[in-house]
């Protein structure tokens, strides 16, 4: 049974309306699923806008239609309506379908661009600033300790809970928009001190440079993890930044069901392992090291030689540092033919590195610079064209490899800018742990 | 020989009998599964190609990106859904998807009855989601 103050207790009885009524019952009832017995404020949101490929389902452009089967689970209509955001939760938008403005260089009608527009006006009409980022920490949406936030991005959720202390489960796309319009989220799992507990130790025998490293380690880690593990991890991790660390932990979270990790000393919540632990054993213990890493990579990363028709680089999408280093990079050099060569940002770090001269830079090199998506959220249509992928990302290259069958190569930024360049993936091209 | 009987938590309420469909790896939700047909199109996993629409679906939990609830609730519009859900453990996601999908289903299941290892891809199930009883009625799934 879950326990409602007055205040939830007003919504559910619907007197605020039927849209927050319904968002609540979806909320009390996913906390009775997950056998929580009180409700917590949520005060950061992301929310999925955008017309994506999924809701095609709904077999109706509709708004409110595929609004309400889709996301409120319901085949009453129930409007989103003008300010329906909970006054108490700052709602941003994750991707979308469609970049901010092109839509034929990424093989999209014009139809098709407006209707994506569309849903981001209703969404934004609602009381959702429209952001259009996985990474929505790149424009200052950063929760504090203790926190309650919901996304709509794993790479956010376990970056959120490990590196800032703050508190999210992932709930998933439709739980996002009950929180975000009903102001609560169940307190249970990483909303509670005891669901943030330690309980699998990983001793970590390479230590891990560069972005690439940080990236295969987490895969390699999160397909050892036991379905809701929190791992604790052990050894040499001079070589984390903040973007290593984010590589890493999407990564991690893409491969498992991973919300929480502890690397004592660097994330939040403990300094040492016996307190990330609070005191307890370990129920598993796992070991991973080069040939474990190297062994992740030989199953993902497309085996041989061929041509890399697209070279895509910014997942999670890339803060400005990281622009810079491609700009500098494919300074005075310029991709092969038939290549198409995209960089995937945020709408101000876009903003920043045209003010900063690296868009010129790298569209004198025969790239752009996209924001508002990322490729395998437009979805195979576009992906489907090119004979060859080239991915800096895992959780990029592995979302793709499911849709398309295409050789899907996986190497870090510097090695998939030398694809660019020469049209063609090459064995020298491949990641080699540092 | 009598049913192998386990027993979970209840958490969306219902009866109902069908074909199970294992997964102990789970499966990936974005991209991992068509939303208009419930085939699995997950990369890595032994059970691409199967379908989840009308099996009980057996899972340990979810697995990978935050978009995973959205891809298993949507078969309900599409008509592809599962009729019913076993989860080992639930997670954030899981019931997510347990609520967006409202089929009977239950959760939470000893280590000892754990339904990945006890329940094999084709069995045939009878689950309870009021009372979290899962009834193997038929061991014709695949050892």
């Amino acid at each position: 049974m879950v326990k409602l103050t007055p205040e939830e207790q007003q919504i559910l009885d619907g007197g605020e309306g039927r849209l927050r009524q319904k968002a609540l019952e979806n909320v009390v009832r996913y906390a009775e699923v997950l056998g929580a017995d009180s409700l917590c404020t949520v005060t950061k949101a992301t929310v999925f806008c955008g017309r994506h490929q999924y809701l095609e389902v709904c077999g109706t452009e509709d708004f409110d239609t595929v609004f309400s089967q889709a996301q409120l689970g319901t085949d009453e209509i129930i409007p989103l309506g003008e300010n329906s955001i909970a006054p108490c939760c700052q709602a941003q938008s994750c991707v979308s379908p469609c970049d901010r403005t092109t839509y034929q260089e990424l093989s999209q009608s014009e139809d098709f661009f407006r209707l994506n527009r569309h849903y981001l006006d209703r969404a934004r009409e609602a009381g959702v600033t429209i952001v259009g980022t996985c990474s929505p920490y790149l424009n200052g949406w950063i929760p504090i300790p203790g926190e309650h936030f919901v996304t709509t991005e794993s790479g956010m959720t376990i970056l959120g809970n490990s590196l800032w202390g703050a508190c999210c489960n992932s709930d998933g796309i439709e739980a996002a928009f009950w929180s975000a319009i009903c102001g609560r989220t169940p307190r249970w799992g990483k909303h509670t001190k005891e669901g943030r507990v330690g309980n699998v130790a990983v001793q970590v025998m390479a230590a891990p440079k560069t972005s690439m490293d940080w990236d295969i380690l987490g895969k390699t880690i999160g397909d050892r993890l036991p379905s809701g593990a929190i791992p604790v991890l052990s050894g040499d991790f001079s070589g984390a930044s903040f973007n290593n660390l984010r590589q890493f932990l999407t990564a991690l979270a893409v491969s498992s069901n991973c919300e929480l990790c502890h690397i004592p000393g660097i994330t939040y919540d403990a300094r040492t392992p016996e307190e990330a632990f609070a005191g307890r054993a370990p129920e598993h213990e796992i070991t991973v090291g080069a040939a474990e890493m190297t062994a992740t990579y030989g199953k993902i990363c497309t085996p041989g030689e061929g041509p890399a028709g697209l070279v895509s680089l910014g997942c999670p999408h890339y803060d400005i540092s990281q622009v810079k280093r491609v700009a500098d990079l494919v300074k005075g050099r310029h991709v092969a033919d038939g290549v198409t060569f995209q960089v995937w940002t945020t709408y101000p770090i876009r903003h920043m590195a045209e003010v900063n001269g690296y868009l010129q830079t790298i569209r004198e090199a025969g790239g752009e610079i996209y924001t508002g998506t990322c490729p395998t959220t437009i979805g195979k249509d576009f992906l489907g064209q090119f004979p060859g992928m080239v991915f800096d990302s895992l959780k990029q290259s592995g979302s793709v490899r499911s849709s398309v069958s295409s050789p899907n190569y996986l190497t870090d930024m510097e090695q998939c800018i030398e694809a660019a360049m020469t049209g063609q993936w090459k064995e020298g091209y491949r990641w080699r742990i540092g | 020989m009598a049913d192998r009987v386990i027993r979970g938590r209840g958490v969306i309420p219902g009866f109902v009998e069908g074909e199970a469909l294992v997964c102990p790896a789970s499966i990936t939700g974005w991209g991992g599964i068509d939303p208009a047909t419930g085939v699995i199109k997950d990369y890595d996993n032994p059970a691409r190609g199967e379908t989840i629409k009308d099996k009980i679906l057996v899972i340990p939990g979810s697995k990978g990106s935050n978009g995973w609830s959205c891809y298993f609730s949507i078969t309900r519009v599409s008509g592809a859904a599962p009729r019913g859900l076993i989860i080992s453990n639930v997670d954030a996601s899981c019931g997510v998807a347990a609520v967006g999908l409202g089929v009977p289903t239950a959760v939470d299941f000893p280590g000892e009855d754990n339904p990945c290892r006890v329940i094999r891809s084709g069995d045939r199930v009878a689950l309870n989601g009021e009372t979290g009883e899962v009834r193997i009625l038929d061991k014709g799934g695949k050892a």
